[in-house]
């Protein structure tokens, strides 16, 4: 019998983690990874390790296929490009105290699209092959210049079968005809909510006029498109996290059920003097307690609230094909399903490549709408944009349902080349899978109800996760 | 029910394949150039007697009008004193019976095995190539594949003529070797195979299917099901036998068989031996759905999709009850007393016609 590599991770009290290449795992013992190491595996190991898909008689026998086909589901990169993130201006109406970098003043000139850059832009969207296409329009404040949005959607609603417009927005000043933008069905609003109205004014609006604007605006499109049109992020100082209950109580309130807690990431000179790893610790510690809280009251209340990335990694130890995250993705190939045109035309993979590429740090660009997409250079980053073969990651259990984030590495250290345990992508992420295999191998009621509801399950099923004595 | 067979009255004795046209139909195959040797148009209309003729003999069939058959393929049997109709225009449940033979002699066979083989397969040929466009045809038996050498190359033939068709192939996979690789890559796109697995432990599925070695032998062939990259739907009768075992085949579904398109967790049909097995074999899932919920999410969980197949809704709780289309065909099903006025009822697929509503689900209201 032949055993695919299993890696391992001390779980605490004499158990561990074991995983494969293909994302198969389970819970063992020291003693039985002290057979597995010396070659001495009992009849038991070998058949619990066969049921688990972790062996194989002989090529192309059932379980090599099933496993080969594990692997590759997990691996399949998505190809086409149907996703397009546009810029039309970068001009914006707040001073956010962590946004220096990738916004200009609102009576600023020169930010915004002219009238050959729209028309390169749909020329672009018109030539990609996708059947449906989803555009994002990001800012500044792209509210600012609805005309350009009217446009774009114009264009891709008869261009394609299907289309949908999300426009993320800071609501703070929305006139009536973008409230007629924002009604139609297929298109969607994405917002900041930083936590409670004290932290939303400090980090974003500033005076409490602004701030009452803002939340007017909120709760005027949830009434009115429903919540299901709508989602607000929050942005978490955690030198200053606003208390765990009033943010979800702002969520709650609101029937928002899906919170997506993202540090701050400072940038450009608001970075300088700031170890980039601060509070990473703290951030992960009080992650965790935000998701304990959460299974917490979920099965209190019986109603189901969720931390979006969270459920996004557990979604990811379970199954293949729970790629729609960005950033948690492997390999995570640039500009192949979705792509960043700035307010001047120029390609960027991500979004926060064309951040890295503005503060002058590096030139992360991929071409220009006018000349399409830089090939070598998508290929040249591309080259470290998988986990598999990272001389760290190729140790760690973790790795079939991790991604790579090489702009985040460059954003922090400059280099992409770091040990990965010393990255705050792999600090957090290592963190962020212990408490998934925490859970999962938990066996109270409260965390099955919220861990089923997460991953889109009726109810926690038995034998779901594999333990070995 | 809906008739499968006709009194008929042929010119000739022996069997022949006759596409029923009325009018309309007629005067478009005319129009569009598209009639075949095997095209028969309405001629005479007594009451319930309809006569077709065609270049190949006349039929007269009875009990029945010409709208209700407009386009159907039929085949005059041996004899001419009966209508088979192979075809049924506006149906989507067609089924070519290739023979009643087979090697298993499974505990709640639908239609257990006879030793008997009458080969109908360039009549079912005939047929297939004058379906409607679109259609999917159901390959049943007994085990269509114990006729492999001669159905296999009918269907490339069938499926080359006719890109718009499709064929949906009951088997029990015993008889696939490396040899077949071919034509399997060369179908897989248009060819769904309907596999049973009814345990993930050779006992027990060999026990069910009455003959050992036929997990072994799904073992081997399953492989080369997957190396073809064929469309497969897994099918899982659920009994008393396995229920119990449901969460460890769902396992080793996901595990083993990530690559099927599809899971079919199925309830008993009360006729052949599964009538006469009945009481020792139905289980409930009624009262007692847990071992399928637990299959079922353990599927979902590993992004394998599952569904039910022949459960009436109303004995689905709800949070699955999309998980159960109606999947029993037309001609064998029916409703029940309950079922008049249920909300659902459109999309349940009811129960077969031979449901013995004295010993069968306890839990029945409608929606
Ligand atoms: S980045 Fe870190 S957590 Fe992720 S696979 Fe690599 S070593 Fe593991
Ligand atoms: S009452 Fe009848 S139609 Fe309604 S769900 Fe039950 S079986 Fe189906």
């Amino acid at each position: 019998m032949n055993i695919w590599p299993l890696r391992f991770r001390d779980l605490g009290r004499g158990s561990l983690l074991f995983a494969d290449d293909a994302g198969g795992f389970f819970k063992g013992t020291e003693d039985f990874l002290d057979r597995y190491a010396l070659n001495a595996l009992t009849d038991e190991d070998q058949a619990f390790l066969h049921e688990g898909g972790h062996t194989f008689q002989r090529e192309l026998d059932l379980s090599y296929l099933g496993f080969a086909y594990r692997w590759c589901a997990r691996q399949a990169p998505r190809r086409q490009l149907g996703y397009v993130i546009l810029v039309p201006t970068l001009r914006c109406n707040l001073t956010c105290s962590y946004c220096q970098v990738s916004r200009a003043p609102e009576g600023a000139r020169g930010f915004d699209w002219t009238e050959d850059t729209l028309d390169a832009v749909l020329a672009f969207i018109g030539g990609l092959a996708a059947p449906e296409i989803k555009i994002e329009f990001q800012g500044g404040e792209p509210l600012l210049r609805l005309d350009l949005l009217e446009r774009v959607r114009d264009f891709c609603r008869q261009r394609f079968g299907k289309a949908e417009f999300v426009v993320c927005t800071n609501l703070q000043a929305v006139s009536a005809e973008a409230w007629d933008y924002l009604a139609a069905p297929d298109t969607f609003i994405s917002t900041s909510l930083d936590g409670d109205a004290v932290t939303h004014q400090r980090q974003r609006t500033r005076s409490t006029e602004l701030t009452n604007a803002f939340f007017g605006n909120l709760d005027r499109a949830i009434e009115q498109f429903g919540s299901s049109k709508v989602s607000a992020l929050p942005t978490i100082d955690i030198e200053r996290p606003p208390a765990v209950d009033e943010i979800i109580s702002s969520f709650v309130d609101r029937g928002l059920r899906s919170i997506y807690l993202r540090p701050i990431n400072h940038q450009g000179f608001a970075r300088r003097g700031r170890d980039p790893d601060v509070g990473l610790d703290r951030w992960n510690a009080w992650h965790a307690a935000f998701i304990e809280h959460l299974i917490e009251r979920n099965f209190r209340t019986g109603t189901i609230l969720e931390e979006y990335y969270f459920s996004q990694c557990l979604k990811r130890v379970l199954r293949a094909g729970a790629d729609e995250h960005v950033d948690l993705r492997n390999p995570n190939f640039f500009a192949s399903d979705y792509l960043v045109i700035d307010h001047d035309g120029v390609l960027y993979p991500t979004d926060e490549a064309r951040m890295q590429s503005r503060i002058g740090r590096i030139d992360l660009s991929v071409g220009h709408v006018h000349h399409g997409i830089d090939t070598e250079k998508v290929a040249t980053l591309n080259a470290a944009s998988c986990n598999n073969f990272d001389p760290d990651c190729i140790h760690c259990p973790y790795q079939p349902f991790c991604g790579s984030d090489l702009v985040d590495d460059i954003s922090r250290y400059g280099r992409i080349d770091l040990p990965k345990q010393a990255t705050w992508f792999c600090r957090r992420h290592t963190s962020l899978f212990d408490k998934v295999f925490e859970l999962l191998y938990r066996r109270d009621e409260a965390t099955r109800f919220s861990l089923s509801r997460w991953a889109d399950l009726e109810s926690w099923p038995e034998h779901l996760v594999r333990e070995h004595q | 029910m809906i008739p499968l067979r006709f009194a008929a009255r042929s010119s000739q004795p022996e069997p022949f394949v006759m596409r029923l046209n009325a009018e309309v139909r007629a005067y478009e195959l005319d129009r569009t150039g598209l009639r075949t040797e095997f095209d028969g148009d309405l001629v005479e209309v007594a009451g319930q007697r309809l006569t077709y003729a065609s270049p190949r003999g006349t039929l007269v069939i009875e009990g029945t009008t010409a709208e209700e058959v407009d386009g159907d393929v039929v085949l005059a049997l041996p004899g001419g004193r009966a209508a088979q109709r192979l075809i049924r225009a506006t149906s989507p449940h067609n089924t070519f019976l290739i023979t009643e033979r087979c090697d298993q002699l499974c505990l709640m066979c639908s239609q257990p095995p006879k030793h008997h083989h009458a080969d109908l397969l360039p009549f079912f040929e005939a047929a297939a190539l004058l379906a409607p466009a679109g259609m999917t045809i159901g390959i049943s038996g007994g085990e269509p594949l114990l006729y492999k050498a001669a159905l296999l190359p009918m269907m490339q033939r069938v499926l080359t003529h006719r890109p718009d068709l499709g064929f949906h192939v009951l088997s029990n996979a015993q008889h696939i070797d490396e040899d077949d690789l071919d034509p399997l890559v060369g179908m897989r796109d248009r060819v769904l195979w309907g596999i049973p697995l009814y345990a993930a432990d050779a006992a027990t599925h060999d026990r069910i299917v009455g003959k050992s070695g036929a997990f072994l032998q799904l073992m081997e062939t399953l492989p080369i099901f997957a190396r073809a990259g064929a469309s497969i739907e897994l099918r899982t009768v659920i009994m008393r036998e396995n229920a119990a075992l449901l969460a460890r085949l769902a396992s080793f579904v996901i595990m083993h068989l990530p690559f099927i398109n599809r899971w079919a967790l199925m309830q008993l049909e009360s006729i052949g031996f599964g009538r006469q097995n009945w009481d020792r074999l139905f289980f409930d899932h009624s009262t007692e759905f847990t071992p399928i919920a637990d299959a079922l999410n353990i599927a979902k969980a590993r992004n394998v999709e599952a569904v039910l197949f022949n459960f009436p809704r109303c004995t689905v709780p709800q949070p699955y009850r999309d998980r159960a289309p109606s999947t029993i065909s037309d001609w064998k099903r029916r409703y029940l007393g309950e079922c008049s006025g249920c909300q659902e009822r459109d999309i349940c697929g009811g129960f077969f016609e031979w449901y013995p509503e004295d010993r069968g689900f306890q839990r029945l209201a409608r929606i």
